[in-house]
């Protein structure tokens, strides 16, 4: 909206100076980004969850399972906002894409972390847990699962920092998000480089990884409260 | 014209389908004829030079066969470069290449004093800017604000918008309402309300540019806009034009013919413009054409030009 401050220089240290000029825009860019990258995450999760239990559960669904969740995740994600629209029945510029693409990244990398952390749990916990009288049920969610917190929360982490930076390639196909910042900075670059939001998409990107990151260690600490009892 | 731009772009977002128009283009790539013709006893003046351009121009109909086929023009060796970007730009100014594709709003031509080289024989089909809109959208009022808008556009005009933004970073929506205050077409009004617009733009500068202008004027008037901007592929935009998530776009007559017609055969202004309103699907339809044309030219140095005194891409067949 405004011309005067941004005109000024092309300094890369004269981002905040971009960013105070464009708030509006670089909020909402911020906001839709990281809904983005959270919500596929949750929704990857609970996918995850029974897909991750079977594969821990029959033992020859293992192999097979992470051979082909392995290769979701080498599906350049660019060819997927070309591939969703027609599958799912979305138009072309639908921004329903870009959840269902990063869902099936977050699913790809979370169910491998599902079945290994239940496979954390050792035998001796389980059969203790059994024979205290847990059903294979019960145990699965209060036992095993619990347990397994620590490695589930630590693949969550690494699906919400890929997120992040996946999100942003979907600005190529015209989505709001920060990845808008990086085509303005490239489009503006023609004569002589021009870094202000190019450095901004850099600086929102990483703030907002470390955000998430750690969000997803605080809610670790908040559900295995017994490690820190241990610790302590 | 600028259809290479977004291939390049987001070359992987049109992975699926940009493989397929390719295979087409490349089975019948035959570029050994270029280098060939052109020696013997009377070097003709493209012979000594080095042409530079986007890869696919080797191969483009309007590309290095056209010229050969229009002018009797072989350059001596072609460098693929860029598609009118910096690449090429920088590879005229320092001398890598002797001629260069570009196009003809890039601000960089006039700011080096490259010389366009000109086109009798309408080598390169004319690309006018003008508004592709949904049919159901396009009531009188819109027509006539989009209809001013074409009015007033100039192929110089625009050269000095995107001066605006690429040279002196200013904000594309701030260049386009001063642009429309300076033409006498900022005035408010209701000849657009009530309209539901959403405006689409592909992500190069210029076209940015034109999609602020239709939505600040159309603003003006009462409309109600969205706009979606930066979309890398005409595949992706394309298909929500036909599909009425976008309503409105700013195309170049002779790429969005070519796009939807590969048969195309139109070179002059008014054939592009009377054949793409025949083979644009029945819900969108083309408003008038403006007289600014982003379109490909061949550009050389002032050095190379008054070395050979080329004025037409023509002069460039001469022996010398």
């Amino acid at each position: 909206m405004t011309v005067l401050a941004s005109s000024s220089s092309s300094s890369p240290l004269q981002f905040w100076g971009y960013f105070m000029d464009h708030r509006s825009e670089d909020l909402g860019w911020l906001w839709d980004h990281t809904w983005l990258s959270v919500l596929p995450v949750v929704i990857g999760l609970l996918i995850a969850l029974p897909l991750g239990w079977l594969a821990r559960r029959y033992r020859w669904v293992y192999p097979p399972m992470m051979s082909i969740t392995g290769l979701l995740y080498t599906i350049p994600s660019i060819a997927l906002f070309v591939l969703i629209p027609p599958i799912f029945g979305l138009g072309a510029l639908d921004p329903k894409q870009v959840p269902i693409a990063l869902t099936i990244y977050s699913v790809a990398l979370l169910v491998r972390v599902v079945a290994d952390g239940l496979a954390s749990v050792s035998d001796e916990t389980i059969q203790a847990a059994t024979a205290i009288g847990y059903k294979p049920v019960g145990r699965l969610f209060r036992v095993e699962l619990p347990i397994a917190v620590p490695v589930i929360t630590a693949g969550l982490r690494v699906a919400l920092v890929a997120n992040v930076s996946i999100v942003a390639v979907a600005g190529t196909i015209g989505m709001s998000n920060l990845g808008q910042l990086f085509t303005q900075g490239f489009q503006q670059s023609t004569p002589d480089a021009y870094y202000p939001p190019i450095v901004l998409g850099i600086v929102l990107c990483v703030l907002l990884a470390l955000v998430l990151d750690l969000s997803v260690q605080a809610l670790n600490r908040l559900l295995t409260p017994w490690r820190r009892a241990v610790r302590t | 014209m600028k259809r290479t731009t977004f291939i390049a772009g987001a070359i992987a977002a049109t992975a699926a389908l940009t493989l397929t128009a390719c295979g087409s283009d490349s089975s019948k790539s035959g570029t050994g004829s270029a280098s060939s013709s052109g020696a013997g006893s009377t070097a003709t003046i493209a012979s000594k030079l080095i042409m530079g351009g986007p890869p696919e121009f080797k191969t483009r109909p309007d590309g290095l066969p056209g010229l050969q086929k229009n002018y009797g023009v072989t350059f001596g060796k072609y460098t693929v470069t860029d598609t009118g970007g910096p690449v090429t730009v920088s590879s005229l100014k320092n001398g890598q290449i002797d001629a260069a594709d570009l196009f003809t709003t890039d601000p960089a031509i006039k700011s080096n004093g490259f010389v366009i080289l000109e086109d009798p024989k309408s080598n390169f089909a004319a690309q006018n800017i003008l508004p592709i809109i949904n049919k159901s959208k396009a009531t009188d009022g819109v027509k006539k604000i989009l209809n001013g808008i074409s009015a007033k556009l100039t192929t110089s005009g625009l050269s000095d918008l995107l001066t605006k933004v690429q040279v002196d970073k200013q904000d594309a929506d701030a260049v386009a309402k001063q642009w429309l205050s300076d033409n006498g077409l900022a005035t408010t009004g209701s000849d657009a309300s009530g309209v539901k617009l959403t405006i689409g733009s592909a992500n190069f500068p210029e076209n940015v540019i034109l999609a602020q202008i239709y939505a600040e004027a159309l603003k003006a008037q009462g409309a109600s806009i969205k706009t979606t901007l930066n979309i890398g592929s005409r595949e992706k935009y394309y298909q929500g034009l036909k599909e009425g998530s976008l309503d409105l776009f700013a195309e170049y007559t002779g790429t969005i013919l070519q796009f939807i017609d590969k048969t195309a055969k139109a070179t002059s202004p008014d054939d592009v413009y009377a054949a793409l309103q025949k083979a644009l699907p029945p819900n969108l339809i083309a408003l008038d054409k403006s007289s600014a044309q982003d379109s490909d030219a061949i550009v050389v140095t002032k050095a190379t030009a008054d070395k050979y005194s080329l004025k037409t891409i023509a002069d460039l067949a001469k022996t010398g």
